[in-house]
């Protein structure tokens, strides 16, 4: 007797602890492949009044976000956005996290990429899919590549808003100076090795005054590499059929990009910023880099900073010499999520609010004041953005680069619950080989062997 | 020893004394505590609701991971490139803005100013200086002739790097308290001291030294707690890195809660944290402070 | 009696070198912010603006509402300094003038509190905020840092200064303890108070996570919380960054003055020798 009632008490007890945040609807990951219509409000619901957005965009990207906001504001549907500016957007997850633990989370959430998998399990959102389903949305003039960067077993979590993709920077007066075609950047690993070691200079001490070629050290610049390789990060379909289990850093495609990374290193002719991506982005500015890879979304902010005193070009994603066909570039940037938490009229408002925003005058002015791309296809055709692309034709390379990148596993990026811990041990891994303090295969194992444990542990702790 | 009656009567007056702060100390820091100890036997969601009982097995985990080595490392260097060099640094200033010369209080005011700067914002202005991109202070240094090393990229330069960061906010608090001490030594002592022949060092070592030297000890115990539990220089500067080696106790802390999401073991960081903090200090008012010399 | 000439030379140029030495990253930062953009990503890097402009402040401005964050730090901190100066000199009196058995292992446990990570709280302190309805407010931004070990350490200290013959007297002449805490004690450590005081605020002053934690509101930041708010998450403005830098440590460097008048005031004023 007294052993039912002690097992009674712990099973009680687990599951008072299993217990989770709370919410209206149920669970946040369908079984199979349904309609997800159940788990949005009610199509009649009447949205707010009032609801709270918190983003991570600031300076010119917050102005243009403000602009966003104000315009839906004023459009007569009677709903009051009010957004919010949290911090960078791992402040932005903090804050998140710590206030679904005392449900004080806002209606729309902006997370970024790599949050994908911890806003999934958290329980917390009500899926854009539901959404989707309930009014029959129609999501053909979305950009495949970015829609399908955040879908997973085909459903859609959250809305993309601000989507960008990685590619390679060049001084084209540099470039000239040197001899080498301003029109033709170098494209694969071998190509960009030749360029920097003959666009760097040192001065009459022996003092490199410019480097050729000055990436950071950013995790995410390396999961494009793997991408542009055509390997996966990880298993189970990066993560995306199933949970993924353990990570690819160890396969040749990695270690021949660590090899190339370190080779420039040693040779004096890569600059190494370490992990700052704003150092590595003043570096091109201020011309000690000649050539550097890095978001789209940082257009804007070079022709601001540097324009005056060279011309900037853009170029395709460095890539493997044999240059892979199934190899493409990842999207990047964040997206909108819906807080189930929340009550069904605020549900609604955010919705509303979502859909403002995805429609195409909308997009066209949020990439031309900002460099993102647009989220759907027929913004292309708007007045802003064809002024922007007429008047600053680098940024076609981006849209090229995504339209031309073919959609598999590889490209859709991984998705991990423990991402931004490997995005930060990738970090590390890429350190190590960097400054000499391990080769790389002990340094590609150690990693994988640490992230392996730590997803393995993520897995039995979020089933 | 009995506990007499006049004994629970001054017991009663003295925490009467003590009641407003024990208050908020209670709710605001042990209860906490007390919970986060807690969560520290549990395994985790990633919104910190505890899910599994783990008992003693992530200290376990904790003690055995090289991590956690690494991060003793580099909270040892980091104590003990800061806080000698702070305090002396900061002694040898006071004594020089000690002196009654016109205009002194400018001075002072200019060398204790760090005390009004934050350490966020403290630790932009040196990321300015150490940036690897703009290398504003390496381009100084070779001014004067000096080859700087690549601070924030270089795993030895740079917990060097955020030592400086942090020997620099503190010299406003340490020049404040040490001045106050300094003139809180009567001149007749050093007038004294003189007329026995004692000059300069001498005069330095075996006067000044001690008579200050309840306030080395208060620097002492508060600087090293103070960077034992530094965050917001490493968060803006290296973000523990490279390669870990700014990867200081807190910072593990900080990364396992907010980026990793795994409440549960860095709540069992946190509460060793306090522990090798808590033998520190009382190592400290054993050892050293039988030394301080109060008149 | 004139003091010779050339070691009051030989001194003035040390600490001439001392405040160069210790002041030149403000003086940078402050350079700094009169630089334009493209100036500021320049190599070899500047160290003066070449043409030197208010443009980053007038942006500063127009970004933030920097005036409302300089009230709410000015509030929250005055309101913890007076919190502080209460809580802490009734503590360090009773633990340098009163004898009580414990007394050691409070004090300790006191010190204790010094020693506990943040983050070992943060969270729970956040919850019983919240519970308290108190996010968004003054109280949630001051009330959880009005004790301080670290105040009634120094103070305690600075008690223990003060010469037992001046308590004794007191106790013949029939004073009560609280009397002798008012009348004698705190007068006499008016540095140390004065010390505390600053400290107090300049470190509530420049608390960041915290504020940004419980904070939603806008119009409740903190003037550190602001400062955050020009580091873009694409792009990093340094001219912009410094201006708001210079900003939020003028008028704490201009406190800063003032306090070191009225602590050598507090000094000369016939103070700790008694």
């Amino acid at each position: 007797m007294r052993r039912l009632t002690t097992l009674a008490f712990a099973f009680m007890f687990v599951a008072a602890a299993c217990g989770g945040g709370g919410g209206t609807s149920g669970g946040t990951t369908p079984s199979g492949g349904g309609d997800m219509s159940a788990l949005a409000p009610g199509k009649d619901v009447k949205p707010a009044a009032k609801i709270t957005w918190w983003h991570a965009m600031s300076g010119v990207n917050g102005d243009a976000l403000n602009k966003i906001v104000d315009g839906f504001n004023k459009s007569g549907k009677g709903i009051t956005v009010e957004a919010v500016f949290q911090g960078t957007y791992d402040d932005l997850l903090a804050k998140l996290n710590t206030a679904i633990a005392s449900n004080a989370a806002p209606a729309l959430v902006q997370v970024y990429d790599i949050g994908q998998v911890y806003m999934r399990d958290s329980s917390q959102i009500v899926p854009m899919q539901a959404f989707i389903d309930r009014d029959k949305f129609d999501t053909k003039d979305f950009e495949p590549a970015v829609i399908n960067y955040y879908k997973y077993q085909d459903k859609l979590y959250s809305m993309p808003f601000n989507a960008s993709s990685a590619i390679l920077y060049y001084n084209k007066d540099a470039f000239k100076e040197v001899g080498l075609d301003p029109n033709k950047p170098p494209q694969t690993f071998t190509e960009i090795a030749d360029a920097a070691k003959k666009l760097t200079k040192k001065d009459a001490s022996g003092k490199t005054v410019r480097y050729g070629f000055g990436p950071s050290i950013y995790g995410w610049l390396y999961e494009q590499m793997m991408a542009t390789s055509g390997v996966q990060y990880a298993d189970n379909g990066n993560g995306r059929d199933n949970k993924a289990t353990k990570v690819n850093w160890d396969s040749a495609e990695s270690k021949a990009i660590l090899n190339w990374w370190k080779a420039g290193i040693d040779g004096g002719y890569f600059f190494n910023p370490g992990q700052d991506n704003n150092g590595a982005a003043n570096a091109f500015d201020s011309q000690l880099s000649a050539m550097y890879i890095e978001s789209t979304a940082r257009l804007r902010g070079h022709i601001n900073a540097g324009g005056t005193k060279f011309e900037i070009g853009t170029g395709l994603y460095p890539r493997p010499d044999n240059k892979p066909a199934n190899g493409g570039n990842i999207i990047g940037g964040a997206s909108l999520y819906v807080m189930k938490s929340r009550p069904a009229e605020e549900q609604q408002a955010a919705w509303e609010f979502i859909k403002y925003a995805m429609s195409a005058p909308v997009q066209a002015q949020w990439q031309s004041d900002t460099g993102y791309y647009p989220i759907v296809k027929s913004a292309y055709d708007q007045g802003p953005s064809k002024e922007w692309s007429t008047k600053y034709p680098q940024f076609n390379t981006a849209i090229d680069e995504i339209r031309n990148s073919p959609q598999n596993r590889a490209t859709n990026g991984a998705v991990l619950g423990v991402m931004p811990q490997a995005r930060a041990r990738t970090q590390k891994m890429i350190e190590t080989v960097l400054l000499g303090q391990a080769s790389v295969d002990a340094a590609t194992k150690a990693a994988v062997d640490e992230i392996n444990a730590a997803i393995d542990k993520y897995n039995k702790a979020n089933p | 020893m009995r506990f007499t009656r006049r004994d629970a009567r001054e017991l009663g007056v003295g925490l009467a004394y003590l009641a407003p702060s024990l208050i908020l100390f209670v709710a605001f820091v042990f209860y906490p505590l007390a919970r986060t100890f807690i969560l520290s036997l549990y395994n985790t969601r990633t919104t910190g609701v505890p899910t599994t009982f783990a008992g003693a097995d992530q200290y376990t985990e904790l003690l055995s991971s090289p991590t956690f080595r690494d991060g003793i490392v580099a909270t040892t260097f980091f104590a003990l490139y800061t806080v000698p060099v702070s305090i002396a640094v900061s002694l040898i200033l006071a004594v020089m803005l000690n002196q009654r010369l016109r205009g002194i209080n400018v001075f002072r005011t200019m060398m204790s100013s760090t005390i009004a700067v934050s350490a966020a914002v403290g630790s932009l202005i040196w990321l300015l200086l150490f940036n690897p991109s703009l290398g504003l202070l390496n381009y100084v240094l070779s001014l004067v002739g000096v080859r700087g090393p690549d601070w924030l990229t270089q795993p030895g330069a740079a917990i060097i790097a955020v030592s400086i960061t942090s020997v620099w906010l503190l010299l406003g608090t340490n020049i404040i308290v040490l001045l106050a001490g300094l003139q809180g030594v009567p001149e007749e002592i050093y007038e004294a001291a003189r007329l026995d022949g004692a000059r300069g060092l001498r005069l330095f070592l075996r006067i000044t030294v001690p008579l200050v030297s309840p306030s080395l000890f208060f620097l002492l115990v508060v600087d090293t707690i103070n960077v034992l539990q530094s965050f917001t220089q490493i968060h803006v500067m290296t973000k523990g890195g490279p390669v870990d080696a700014t990867r200081t106790l807190v910072y593990s802390i900080y990364l396992d809660a907010f980026q990793n999401f795994q409440f549960g073991f860095a709540s069992a960081q946190a509460v060793v944290l306090f522990g090798i903090v808590l033998a520190l200090t009382a190592l400290q008012f054993g050892v050293i402070e039988r030394r301080v010399h109060y008149q | 009696m004139r003091r010779p000439l050339a070691p009051r030379i030989l001194a003035y140029s040390v600490l001439v070198l001392g405040a160069i030495v210790v002041a030149f990253p403000l003086l940078f930062a402050l350079s700094y912010s009169f630089m334009t953009p493209s100036e500021v990503a320049t190599y070899p890097p500047p160290i003066l603006p070449s043409s030197p402009n208010f443009d980053n402040y007038g942006t500063v401005f127009a970004t933030i509402p920097i005036g409302r964050y300089l009230l709410n730090s000015f509030v929250v901190s005055a309101a913890v300094v007076v919190g502080q100066l209460a809580t802490a000199s009734l503590a360090a009196y009773a633990f340098s003038f009163l004898v009580f058995r414990f007394r050691t292992l409070l004090f300790f446990v006191f010190l204790s509190t010094l020693m506990i990570p943040w983050e070992a709280t943060i969270i729970p302190n956040y919850i019983t905020i919240r519970t308290l309805g108190w996010l968004d407010t003054y109280q949630g931004l001051a009330v959880p840092f009005m004790a301080t070990a670290f105040g009634t350490f120094l103070l305690r200290q600075a008690f223990l200064q003060i010469p037992r013959e001046l308590w004794d007297s007191a106790r013949i002449d029939g004073a009560s303890s609280l009397r002798f805490f008012r009348s004698m004690v705190l007068p006499l450590a008016r540095p140390a108070l004065g010390t505390v005081a600053i400290y107090g605020f300049l470190s509530t002053y420049n608390q960041y996570f915290w504020p940004l934690l419980i904070t939603n509101e806008r119009l409740m930041r903190t003037t550190q919380v602001g400062i955050a708010q020009l580091r873009d998450e694409e792009t990093l403005r340094w001219g912009l960054i410094m201006a708001g830098v210079v900003m939020v440590a003028v008028p704490t460097l201009a406190l800063l003055v003032l306090g070191q008048r009225q602590l050598i005031r507090g000094l000369t004023a016939g103070a700790v020798k008694g």
